[in-house]
């Protein structure tokens, strides 16, 4: 259920990034759209992984497999973070050049 | 294990911690720095959501990477006691989820996602129609 609102919550903020992307040419929403879209890949993986992550699997993917279902999420939302808040920053900037 | 009791700031895996730790404090800062000069729900929703982003990157996920708070596991199984897991695993989810709703909402309005696109003059790229709560 919470789970749910996060995953909404990511997806909006994907979506305003980008729009905001789209209308003003602005590599911050660009940045932030990536990282938005990182971060959600991750947080569905840790998500749904329980659900259909058994021993089949994991053989079937063999050892590069696991390494990769080990590696890659913490990887996507850390950096998935890091894009967003680096997106955030062009952005502010963006606004207060605009505004000034 | 020689390190297991040494606090481990500045190891490679204290780098994730810190790293998030650091971008926590990033995201209060810059959105507030972006919804200073403004009023109105967006901004109230954007400082809302990275204040609570921020608590939840930078103290709870290396607190539980430090192993102050164990994690909390449905079959028991983890040390110390259960109630207090539960609770703090209760108050993460929360803070995360709760956290990138109200984040992403506020941006979603900043950006101007709900509102209709009756004329589309409005959505034109230009750069004279700036969003307009950042306008002082």
């Amino acid at each position: 259920m919470l789970d749910a609102l996060g995953v909404i919550g990511l997806g909006l903020l994907g979506l305003s990034a980008v729009t905001l992307a789209r209308r003003y040419q602005s590599w911050g929403g660009t940045m932030m759209a990536i990282g938005a879209i990182c971060l959600l890949l991750g947080r569905l993986y840790f998500i749904l992984a329980p659900h259909f992550l058994n021993e089949d699997v994991l053989v079937a993917v063999g050892p590069i497999g696991i390494a990769l279902t080990m590696a890659l999420p913490p990887l996507l939302l850390t950096f998935g973070l890091a894009g967003i808040v680096w997106g955030l920053w062009g952005h502010e900037r963006w606004v207060q050049e605009e505004t000034r | 294990m020689k390190f297991v009791n040494a606090l481990p700031i500045g190891s490679i895996e204290a780098m994730r911690p810190v790293f998030m730790i650091v971008m926590g404090v990033f995201l209060m800062i810059i959105a507030w720095r972006l919804c200073k000069f403004s009023e109105g729900w967006t901004a109230r929703l954007i400082v809302a959501g990275s204040l609570l982003l921020g608590f939840g990157y930078a103290l709870m996920i290396p607190l539980y990477e430090a192993g102050i708070i164990t994690r909390y596991s449905p079959s028991g199984g983890h040390l110390g006691s259960g109630a207090s897991a539960l609770a703090w695993h209760v108050v993460t989810l929360v803070v995360m989820n709760g956290g990138w709703l109200l984040f992403g909402l506020g941006l979603a309005m900043h950006a101007k996602v709900f509102s209709p696109s009756s004329s589309p003059r409005k959505l034109a790229p230009s750069r004279i129609n700036p969003p307009r709560e950042f306008t002082t």
